[in-house]
């Protein structure tokens, strides 16, 4: 590939491009890295690598393996934070190429961890690599489709980041189809499903990496004015991402994102065996995967609907709904229990969990609001280290105070009521942050530099 | 541009809709 074509001036559209082209090109890269959702599909599968049927000595346990997921996502947030500036400079074409090249060579690479049975191939693969890969194809196209809807900022990141949930809802049945397909008598058929994966995913990020385009500088749509005057919590001034490191704003959003993420997280990650243990016997696990895919559908679909609300309620104000009816949900939660309605358990985590995936597609928006749209991706990037802490705190608070209040006696049904009410302390915090934030002050916005500044006399 | 932007979406729409709907199928099991 042309190192030119990947250059931000030969992403730049030509007159009459119509700017829908763009969120496919977003979706084709969220669509891919979404799979990470889906790897414990292949936790079962790996434990096997030598029983075939079951676990035998010198197969993996799935301890081990759950540290896949886990480097993957400490890598994300991390590469996000890392790569920000990088990803600003070169325009989202050679980050789009780039996170295609580390994603799908992280299957590659994993794909030889498990030739040689070597895990930590695995975690070096799919962990690191494919890690940064995720990072940066996840913030890649989101400063992009700022700027292609500047109308409508909410709508075009959640299209994307829609994707992100919607990812591990292609990633599950194709893993499963993959893997039967290439199953033989030797051999479970992992290993070629990853090769198989690997090469997918590479090709079809390049649809992202051949369609994505950027606006020509003071691009607008036609008929469309910036409003005369801008609402309170909407800057018009930029703040470039060093300097919105620094300030009060990204903090307190730092909190809000890292409160809404560990109360969803937490109860993703447990949501089989949490619907099974508070309702024993009436709920299978047949039927508590099935539950674990119904929410994940709520996932992806928040990120829509609640994104794209959040350009006509604003996103303190959405973010406002998430908290307080997020602290209304998770209180009724022990009751339904109590109560034994399935039906009322079901439909509160699957308001629970559109907020969780709201909160993830309305943040870019709320950035722009805040901070402008010079170097958004970036500071997008710096706080998605929000994630990665949410995503150690939230299973950690849901599956220790579980098993703290199991083995002081409470029975397994009513074992997560103190979680939720921590859950609803945590979601408190993020309100308060978020009623907290205000405009950033002056003294951050960037100005470009006049001649005199650049050059002293 | 019409065209493009069909197939485009078609692309990232068919895989999308298969997920989708092989989500849906399993999660009707919950209320059987």
């Amino acid at each position: 590939m042309s190192s030119a074509f990947l250059d931000r001036q030969s992403t730049a559209a030509e007159p009459g491009f119509n700017r829908f082209l763009v969120p496919p090109a977003a979706l084709a890269v969220h669509l891919s890295i979404g799979q990470v959702y889906a790897f414990s599909t292949f936790n079962l599968p790996l434990s096997k690598l030598i029983g075939l049927t079951q676990t035998a000595p010198g197969d993996w346990n799935l301890k081990e393996l759950g540290w896949i997921f886990s480097i993957a996502i400490v890598f994300l947030g991390s590469s996000a934070a890392v790569f920000g500036r990088w990803v600003e400079r070169v325009g989202p074409r050679k980050s789009m190429f780039a996170a295609a090249l580390c994603f799908g060579g992280g299957f590659l690479v994993s794909a030889v961890g498990i030739h040689l049975h070597q895990l930590w191939i695995i975690y070096l693969g799919y962990g690191v690599l494919g890690g940064c890969g995720l990072g940066i194809g996840y913030i890649s196209p989101v400063s992009t489709l700022i700027k292609w809807f500047p109308d409508r900022p909410g709508m075009a990141t959640g299209m994307a980041i829609m994707g992100f949930g919607g990812g591990a809802l292609i990633a599950a049945p194709l893993s499963v189809l993959l893997m039967a397909h290439f199953k033989t008598a030797t051999s479970n058929g992992v290993l070629e499903t990853f090769v198989t994966m690997g090469v997918i995913y590479f090709m079809f990020m390049m649809i992202g990496v051949i369609s994505v385009r950027v606006p020509a500088d003071g691009w607008k749509p036609a008929g469309w004015t910036a409003p005369a005057q801008p609402k309170k919590l909407v800057t018009t001034a930029n703040v470039a991402v060093e300097a919105a490191w620094r300030t009060r704003q990204f903090w307190l959003l730092w909190v809000v994102l890292c409160m809404n993420v560990t109360a969803g997280i937490g109860v993703l990650g447990q949501a089989s065996p949490m619907i099974q243990e508070m309702f024993p016997g009436r709920v299978l696990p047949l039927a508590a995967a099935s539950f674990v895919g119904l929410i994940s559908l709520f996932n992806m679909g928040g990120r829509f609907v609640w994104a794209t609300m959040s350009d006509y309620i604003g996103r303190r104000d959405t973010y406002m709904v998430f908290f307080v009816l997020g602290i209304v949900l998770y209180a009724t939660v022990p009751t339904t229990g109590h109560l034994g309605s399935i039906p009322l358990f079901v439909a509160a985590f699957c308001v629970i969990l559109s907020m969780y995936g709201g909160g993830f597609a309305t943040i870019p928006a709320y950035l722009r609001d805040m901070f402008g749209t010079y170097q958004v991706g970036a500071i997008h990037g710096r706080l998605l280290t929000a994630w990665s802490v949410a995503g150690v705190l939230g299973p950690v608070l849901v599956n220790y105070i579980r098993q703290y209040q199991i083995d002081n006696g409470v029975p397994k049904a009513q074992a997560y009521s103190i979680t939720m009410y921590i859950m609803c302390g945590l979601l408190l915090i993020g309100f308060l942050c978020n009623y907290a934030m205000r405009a950033v002050n002056e003294k951050y916005h960037y100005r470009v530099p006049t001649t005199a500044e650049r050059v002293p006399s | 541009m019409k065209l493009r932007l069909a197939v485009l979406w078609i692309a990232v729409g068919i895989p999308l809709a298969w997920g989708v709907f092989k989500t849906l199928q399993n999660a009707l099991k919950l209320f059987q």
